[in-house]
């Protein structure tokens, strides 16, 4: 064993902790935030997103259907104009093609 | 809005409103007619209703195939029950902004006989195809097409077959005879 290694082993030996260090550590939790760390335990005091009352969650599922109405509408509605807008197409061509079809057929009859 | 997407809307919305190549003004027919067709093509919404054509149609993949390129179609047809429904000069308004050398009229149909004209303008910059104008009365129709944008006349002759027009075979003689 070189001195390296004699070194990375006393450096990362297992050592106990002084005296008095768990309570010195409860006090300075409850130090922190009074109270929470004996009711619910020290996870529970440091959570970060508090989850929402039953009225915010009746609110939050009221615009969550809001939101997916709305979207829903506006593809519906897209379809709609989509449909109205082929229907418009294919008449102005049918229109179009029909004049240029009756022209042809009559130029056809006049060089006959 | 921020200002550069209102700016990109009132652009669409002016090229929309400036794609028509000559305007109409025929509102006087519409008040008489008792059948009308009024369609106003351009931008987005054409693209959208292109979107919508079935490729497995034959007749709405012709279309899909024509509107490629296009900026507007534009046609108004009136269908009146009664003869002198509409008169030369509403014909003479529209037929007026279709001159030289912006516009070249290919072909001109007449019959005093059966009181139907037809006419066909071609737009045109340089060599190429912007723009068809149709113009078309019987006694009791009138119909106005405009279609901006390069179209491929054959092909959209051969739709005319579907509204209610004998399609004419060019190897196959006209029945009718003068």
């Amino acid at each position: 064993m070189d001195w390296l290694e004699q070194e990375l082993k006393s450096a990362l030996a297992r050592k106990d902790p002084p005296p008095g260090f768990a309570e010195r550590v409860g006090e300075a939790i409850d130090r922190a935030s009074p109270g929470a760390a004996s009711k619910a335990g020290p996870i529970a005091s440091r959570r970060v997103i508090a989850w929402p009352s039953r009225v915010a969650q009746r609110w939050l599922a009221a615009a969550a259907a809001a939101v997916i109405l709305m979207i829903g509408g506006g593809v519906g509605y897209r379809w709609h104009r989509g449909i109205v807008a082929k229907r418009q197409v294919m008449q102005a061509f049918l229109i179009a093609g029909g004049q240029l079809n009756h022209l042809h057929a009559h130029l056809k009859e006049v060089s006959q | 809005m921020k200002p550069a997407r209102a700016l990109a809307l009132a652009v669409g919305a002016s090229a929309a409103l400036f794609a028509q190549q000559f305007k109409f003004d025929l509102d006087r027919l519409a008040a008489k007619a008792s059948n009308t067709v009024d369609v106003s093509l351009s931008g987005p919404l054409l693209q959208l209703g292109a979107r919508f054509l079935d490729s497995s149609d034959p007749d709405e993949a012709k279309v899909k195939k024509m509107i490629a390129g296009i900026e507007g179609i534009y046609v108004r047809h009136f269908e009146f029950k009664q003869d002198g429904a509409w008169t030369k000069s509403d014909l003479d308004g529209v037929r007026s902004q279709l001159k030289a050398p912006e516009w070249q009229r290919i072909v001109g149909w007449n019959s005093a006989e059966e009181g139907e004209t037809a006419e066909v303008f071609l737009r045109l910059e340089g060599s190429k195809m912007t723009g068809l104008a149709i113009l078309a009365t019987e006694p009791k129709a009138f119909t106005v097409v405009n279609i901006a944008g390069p179209v491929d006349l054959d092909a959209l002759s051969q739709l005319g077959g579907h509204f209610g027009v004998p399609k004419v075979q060019p190897d196959k003689p006209s029945g009718k005879k003068k």
